[in-house]
């Protein structure tokens, strides 16, 4: 799948791009297929099953395609998050 | 009546002393600072807080709504319980966002997301409102404790409100969210092993999953295993509008923050979590646990249906999974099955005192009564409002009474529908300014009052109006007042624009935003000290 990038700089990282729409709809695809899916499955329905496939391939293909974006947006944020936490408390105490 | 054994009795007083053994054991973690008493410290890894989540989710009350609904819809009822989708969109964007504001709690994001004199207006209404609703919800979950008691042993409903509350909040108190996070987990598989056990006794009982499945066709209630069943576009019980309305407003609520009263509960897990991407794995896996949760409660209810000949009362059926686990399971789980509830209970207590104390000592007494507050001053306060939110429960609780189902659907109502939209544009929207936000929130109180109920008693409209068309009525009306205010007024500061921006980097219509951000050179500045720690990391 050369169309989903899987290396990202920081910078690159920060910016929505077509990854973040593949999870955002995916997501709510693979909630609703594993609902039913495994509630039908519950019941030895064979629907179910095709249902809760779905959703597991749905969700596995969501957290491949996300997994590395998020990766690098938390590794560039966390070097900046003590610096940001101290102007969050200034602000809380009227500080600036 | 249930009758307890001395094994039942030794279930039950384990868990109990378990719990409140948990406030001990993380004393010292939750006195060390204001953080660690309301974030833990903001360091835990994902699967904690999504723990968490699903248990804070998993209240004395779900079942009840859950079984009464599936009972009577069958699998279309649980379309009900996909609000919680609205975590699957939140994973990825709101979350991410709200993260990286660091804003402990949703009233706080207010002051970085606004500015001036509408911004602190807002954080002041959110807090006290925070403060009022996380009241009211203790008390609608503690007087369903005091229902279920009511049932079992023949208490008087204050005394299963007031006993497991006041219990449940000598943990909160010492140890704060450390020891909510911590029972949280042991409360989650707890009540997760139980809600299994509990289904699979019940389908044996009515026979195994094809017997239930036959029994529902021989009933005439096949269409009950049909989640899709539609009467029409907007007619019968089951339209293709309410299910529209169904999905859109949890996934769509997801591009934004507060959509959901859940949202604030989430947002304090949001900001345990020990970075960006750990916010949203909790988000995602701890309401993928409380949908997986929903199905199996589905086998258990749909047997229930196929045992009763679907011939139970809605009160009957409301208690269709406490009595499958108090008159199926053997002599000695009973006592099992009780402390599960007690988890199921005490796990949402916990969680929703803590945050209420959060709101009143964050963001009402420290950041308006007592500013220069050190840390230790705000644990000792964030205790003691701690018990202030459980005194209001009780008040709250004892007011509700048994009509738990009315009040809910109002107190959801105040909450989401008319300001549903405004949170998504506070996120997606740079012009969307602080009066805007306010106003939306002025005018769904007042409007939310004359569409549910004011109206309809002079005939104005239907008494009998679905509520999602009462939904869809109130974004009309609302959005009426808040978008001439928004665009009359104007933009908020762009100092804290940009810098909300650079910080968070929100989604969606931010364009002016970006440019004066790049403009001032802060992007390109963030991009080449990010290039420079990259380099020195590849370089060590």
């Amino acid at each position: 799948m050369s169309w989903i990038r899987r290396n990202w700089t920081p910078h690159e990282a920060d910016e929505w791009t077509k990854e973040d729409w593949i999870a955002v709809v995916l997501s709510p695809f693979s909630y609703v297929f594993i609902t039913f899916g495994v509630a039908m499955s519950l019941f030895l329905l064979p629907i179910g099953f095709l249902f809760l496939g779905l959703g597991i391939l749905m969700t596995a293909l969501m957290f491949y395609v996300i997994d590395p974006k998020l990766k690098a947006v938390s590794e560039s944020y966390e070097r900046k998050q003590q610096e940001y936490l101290k102007e969050l408390e200034k602000h809380q105490r009227w500080e600036e | 009546m249930v009758h307890f054994t001395g094994l039942d009795y030794f279930w039950t007083i384990a868990y109990l002393v378990l719990m409140i053994g948990c406030g001990a054991v993380f004393y010292r973690l939750g006195k060390r600072s204001g953080a660690d008493f309301f974030l833990a410290g903001r360091g835990l890894p994902w699967w904690l807080p999504a723990t968490s989540n699903f248990a804070t989710h998993t209240a004395t009350d779900t079942p009840m709504w859950f079984s009464g609904m599936v009972y009577r819809h069958g699998l279309y009822g649980m379309w009900y319980s996909l609000f919680a989708g609205w975590c699957a969109v939140s994973a990825w964007v709101s979350a991410r966002i709200f993260r990286r504001s660091l804003a402990g709690t949703q009233a706080e994001w207010a002051t970085q997301r606004f500015s001036g004199l509408g911004a602190e207006l807002i954080r002041g209404w959110l807090a006290g409102w925070q403060v009022a609703m996380n009241m009211f919800i203790a008390g609608w979950v503690g007087i369903a404790m005091g229902n279920v008691c009511n049932y079992l042993f023949g208490w008087p409903l204050w005394v299963g409100l007031v006993l497991f509350s006041s219990l449940c909040c000598l943990y909160v108190i010492t140890a704060g969210f450390w020891g909510v996070i911590i029972a949280d987990v042991q409360q989650g598989i707890t009540m997760f092993i139980v809600i299994i056990l509990v289904s699979i006794w019940a389908a044996m009982a009515a026979g195994g999953p094809s017997k239930i499945v036959a029994g529902l066709y021989n009933l005439g209630m096949s269409e009950m295993l049909n989640p899709f069943r539609s009467t029409g576009f907007a007619k019968g019980d089951y339209p293709i509008l309410w299910l529209i309305t169904m999905i859109a407003v949890p996934f769509l609520g997801g591009f934004g923050m507060a959509t959901h009263f859940d949202w604030f509960v989430e947002a304090q897990r949001i900001q345990s979590a020990r970075n960006v991407r750990d916010a949203g794995y909790s988000i995602w896996w701890g309401a993928a646990a409380v949908i997986f949760r929903n199905a199996i409660w589905a086998l258990a209810v749909l047997a229930v249906v196929v045992m009763t000949e679907g011939k139970l009362s809605g009160d009957e059926a409301a208690l269709a999974w406490f009595k499958v686990g108090f008159e199926y399971f053997p002599v000695g789980m009973v006592g099992f099955f009780f402390a599960s509830i007690l988890a199921i209970h005490i796990s949402t207590i916990a969680g929703i005192l803590n945050l209420g104390s959060m709101y009143a000592t964050r963001d009402l007494y420290h950041h308006y009564i007592n500013p220069q507050a050190s840390e230790d001053k705000v644990v000792r306060v964030g205790r003691w409002m701690t018990v202030v939110v459980l005194l209001g429960s009780f008040f709250f609780g004892i007011m509700i009474g048994k009509d738990i189902v009315d009040w809910l659907f109002f107190a959801l109502w105040l909450m989401i529908a008319g300001t549903w939209l405004p949170n998504i544009l506070q996120v997606i929207w740079w012009r969307f300014n602080a009066w805007g936000y306010l106003s939306a929130w002025i005018a769904n109180l007042g409007i939310c009052w004359l569409v549910v109920w004011i109206l309809p008693a002079f005939g104005v409209i239907p008494n009998d109006l679905p509520q999602h068309i009462q939904f869809w009525i109130l974004i009309v009306l609302v959005a009426m007042v808040y978008i001439p205010v928004t665009l009359l007024t104007k933009p908020d500061d762009m100092d804290r624009l940009v810098k909300l921006y650079v910080q968070t980097r929100p989604i969606g219509f931010w364009g002016p935003v970006k440019r004066e951000a790049e403009r001032r050179g802060l992007l390109q500045a963030l991009a080449e000290i990010e290039r420079k720690a990259e380099t020195e990391a590849k370089g060590a």
